[in-house]
């Protein structure tokens, strides 16, 4: 298991690095402006047909698979580091990889969202 | 008046031979207002215990000897004042690494790891003495000058989470030095370098706590250096899937 996940590193740390810059970035404007913002009235809140065209568009899927998915496999990093700095190290190779698969799930559910938008 | 004032150093002690564990000895020493931690454990050795051991060289941090733990933070005892400290400053090897004795670490395994990184200009050909020296413009230099001067005090190491959980892990001033010579426009053995740091305990090991900048007394920003040696290993991980595979020694 070792070896596997010193293998797929590359690929887990392009979907973290670009899931802080989803997650820190967009996911934290796209919180505030639709969670926040509009609910509170502070912006002009948009019609759940025009959301839902918005979203439904090839670039609105794409977006919302990121905003989803992308997140998710940050924080199983993230926490894969945590465990392992607070001492869990001598079990990474049982802990990454239940983080890992509950990150595949999410962005599993997430597609199947997208797609079935 | 005089501007001589008392401060209580408590100091780690460890006698191989004798102890099992450190412990801890306190000092009164008169300290002059412009002394840096150094000046003072050299005033305990020359006036009060000389069997106190510690570390030290240039004194104007430069040689990377004098890595202490002050008040529990890893410092360069000759660069810290004591004015910024209480009336009490605790002095301790740096964590990480064996104590030899008192407050003088082993830094063999240390040492090794920058042999792991081939820290020196790598070309495919060699080239001749006929061809003139390899030029190289300031642009060039300034790419990779600030990772080129770490001066090898251990305190990134001392810093380092998660040096501290795997003693193996390459570690900040190993990987930094690498990624200087990646970087370097005369150096061709950044490919080897990337595989080297696609390997186990070196780039991915690192879990972006940061500490080693946070502690690093000359700015050399190693946690840069790692997270950009990360980026390269990974561009050229997925270059080595496009591209057909370069002829590998
Ligand atoms: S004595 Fe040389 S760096 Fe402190």
């Amino acid at each position: 298991m070792k070896r596997l996940l010193l293998k797929v590193e590359p690929i887990l740390w392009l979907l973290f690095g670009q899931g802080i810059l989803i997650g820190t970035l967009l996911l934290t404007g796209w919180v505030l402006v639709l969670g926040i913002a509009a609910p509170l009235g502070v912006v002009d809140p948009i019609s759940y047909a025009r959301a839902h065209d918005l979203g439904a568009s090839l670039i609105g899927r794409l977006v919302l698979l990121a905003l989803i998915a992308l997140p998710l496999w940050k924080g199983a990093h993230h926490m894969r580091h945590v465990f392992i700095d607070t001492g869990g190290g001598d079990r990474d190779a049982t802990v990454a990889p239940l983080l890992y698969l509950l990150a595949a799930a999410g962005s599993l559910v997430a597609i199947l969202a997208v797609v079935r938008l | 008046m005089s501007d001589v004032q008392k401060k209580t150093f408590v100091v780690t002690r460890f006698d191989p031979d004798r102890d099992q564990v450190p412990k801890t000895q306190s000092y009164e020493v008169p300290v002059e207002p412009d002394w840096k931690v150094l000046d003072a454990l050299n005033f305990i050795k020359d006036h009060i215990d000389p069997t106190l051991s510690h570390r030290w060289s240039c004194r104007m941090a430069v040689c990377g000897s004098c890595g202490m733990l002050v008040n529990g933070e890893p410092k360069l005892t000759c660069k810290v004042a004591l004015s910024s400290y209480g009336d009490t400053v605790e002095v301790a090897p740096l964590p990480n690494f064996p104590v030899i004795r008192d407050l003088v670490v082993e830094l063999d395994g240390f040492m090794e790891k920058f042999e792991h990184v081939k820290p020196w200009i790598i070309r495919a050909k060699e080239r001749a003495v006929e061809d003139g020296p390899m030029r190289q413009s300031p642009e060039e230099l300034e790419e990779f000058k600030h990772f080129s001067m770490c001066i090898n005090c251990m305190l990134c190491y001392a810093a380092c989470p998660v040096v501290a959980n795997e003693p193996e892990f390459l570690g900040p001033a190993a990987i930094a030095l690498g990624h200087r010579y990646s970087l370097d426009s005369r150096d061709e053995g950044a490919g080897e370098r990337n595989r080297i740091f696609r390997g186990e305990g070196t780039v991915f090991a690192c879990s972006y706590a940061n500490e080693c900048s946070e502690v690093c007394p000359k700015n050399v920003d190693p946690a840069a250096a790692v997270n950009q040696a990360k980026l390269k290993a990974v561009i050229d991980w997925a270059a080595g899937l496009v591209l057909p595979r370069r002829a590998e020694e």
